[in-house]
């Protein structure tokens, strides 16, 4: 199979800090697959996905997506990764409307000195109406509430057409009901799109039940094995 | 003009407007991206530049007032960006160092005390824009309306959310930088207007009151300039008639303005929203 995601011998370091947040963390991510990241808080999850779009640099190893090097400066590389980070939550007084946040996902495909497209408009109204929000497009984005919110953020990543779909815990904070949802539809876009995600989870349920394989960070390390155990299994 | 010739009194009138709709413009950026100390370090690097230029003679004030902007622009972004330093010890370090520089400057300058152009560093001068710097300013304008059109997607991009731009390819960096210098730029050439303990005023205000009246970022770029240039008109008005420094009156009707947004402000009222 293609490996989508491929990392070799990886080391990172925040900036001011001598520990390393990952050590020497050797990982790959097939084309189609859906892998969760567990781990206790601190643990490096975060970081892994954050080196992998290349937002943060690495000090050791190399980093592939889709074939290419990743780097900081890999921002043609980027537009084919939808990444949503954790905590994306707008306050209230946001000055953004629902429609402009998906639609701005494709802004930087078009390129300066060019409007969005009637066909990018168009793939941001049917992105909405996919997860079910195009009654929200009009809405400022601080005012839905935070199940609202993550269905417009994952129309954001439908309209941008991505290969790779990295999500940073995306259930956070969301009620059991939105939970469910929201977990639904990262499944349908996961498969309806053929898409290798990646995801950061701390609960249990459909989406982990649904993933392929589950690896499992400590101190910034993976946990030998935990890479090729499917979850099926590791219950069983 | 009320007892003014006209022609004196034109190239402030016109600077002011084109200045009021510059800084509520980049007054936009400042706000939303939380630079307001980074932009209040830079009016001040401005008017020490400023004052240098009048102590040095031979040299163009505004030329100094652009160049300690940009330099404090330069410097300060990246420090800001890291985050070692927060908003309130960028303002700590730099604000007092500058005032004091500059005011030392005006201190030893030849026209310091008498000179409008000494003054009007500090608050500003109805007499002292000439049509050259109005010139200066409609360039600087046009540029900036150039800039926006150009990049608009990508700036709009980040201030929605920085990391979010950056993650979806927007090398946010690089316009961010723009976003500084542009800033700086703005400052520099307005200081004579509004004067460099005040233009922060102009730049802020408007673009605050604009957030408190609106929920769609597109909107905020229209009205602000709007709001700055009627600070700014009203202001140079209010000068006129009550013979007050033109930088105190143009903050006087900005703050008014402000005031005024957040009485009308849809998001102080917990009804639901409304679509505009």
């Amino acid at each position: 199979m293609d490996s989508v995601v491929r990392l070799s011998a990886v080391s990172a370091v925040y900036e001011g800090e001598r520990t390393p947040a990952l050590h020497n963390v050797s990982l790959s991510a097939d084309r189609g697959q859906m892998v969760a990241i567990i781990g206790p808080n601190g643990a490096g999850k975060t970081t892994l996905l954050e080196v992998i779009n290349g937002l943060l640099p690495i000090t050791e190893g190399e980093v592939r997506v889709l074939g290419e090097q990743v780097t900081p400066g890999s921002h043609r590389l980027r537009r084919q990764i939808a990444y949503l980070p954790q905590d994306m939550f707008f306050p209230p007084a946001t000055p953004f409307l629902a429609r402009d946040v998906v639609l701005m996902g494709r802004f930087a495909g078009i390129g300066p000195f060019r409007a969005p497209h009637h066909k990018d408009r168009q793939l941001a109204m049917d992105a909405l109406t996919s997860v079910g929000a195009d009654a929200l497009s009009r809405r400022p984005i601080g005012r839905l509430s935070g199940g609202q919110q993550r269905k417009v953020l994952l129309a954001r990543v439908i309209a941008r057409q991505p290969r790779l779909l990295l999500l940073d815990e995306p259930l956070t904070n969301l009620d059991p009901d939105a939970k469910g949802e929201i977990s639904r539809l990262i499944l349908s876009i996961h498969r309806q799109l053929g898409l290798t995600t990646l995801f950061v989870s701390h609960e249990s349920g459909p989406l982990l039940v649904a993933s392929e394989r589950v690896v499992t960070v400590v101190a910034g390390r993976i946990v030998p094995d935990s890479v090729e155990e499917p979850l099926l299994v590791k219950a069983a | 003009m009320l007892g003014i010739p006209l022609h004196i009194v034109l190239p402030t009138l016109i600077g002011s407007l084109l200045a009021g709709m510059m800084c509520s413009t980049m007054g936009v950026f400042v706000v939303r991206m939380k630079l307001s100390a980074l932009g209040f370090a830079m009016s001040h690097a401005a008017f020490a530049g400023a004052a240098l230029g009048l102590l040095l003679a031979s040299v163009d004030p505004l030329w100094m007032a652009m160049l300690f902007a940009v330099a404090a622009a330069t410097i300060l972004g990246p420090l800001s960006e890291m985050s070692r330093l927060d908003a309130d010890s960028i303002i700590g370090a730099i604000f007092p160092l500058m005032m004091a520089l500059g005011l030392i400057f005006l201190s030893f300058a030849p026209s310091a005390g008498v000179g409008n152009g000494a003054l009007s560093l500090l608050w500003g001068s109805v007499l002292g824009i000439t049509m050259s710097d109005v010139y200066k300013l409609a360039v600087l304008a046009a540029t900036l309306v150039i800039v926006l059109i150009g990049f608009g997607k990508e700036f709009l991009a980040i201030l929605l959310d920085r990391k979010l731009a950056a993650a979806s390819g927007i090398n946010t960096r690089v316009h961010y930088y723009l976003i500084l210098f542009l800033t700086a730029i703005v400052v520099a050439l307005s200081l004579q207007i509004t004067g460099g303990l005040l233009i922060y005023t102009l730049m802020i205000l408007p673009a605050s009151a604009a957030y408190q009246l609106l929920y769609d970022i597109k909107k905020v770029f229209l009205l602000a300039p709007v709001l700055g240039a009627a600070s700014a008109l009203f202001g140079f008005l209010l000068s006129l008639i009550a013979d007050l420094p033109i930088g105190s009156s143009i903050a006087v009707m900005s703050t008014i303005i402000f005031l005024v947004s957040i009485v009308l402000s849809p998001k102080r009222r917990r009804t639901r929203f409304a679509a505009q």
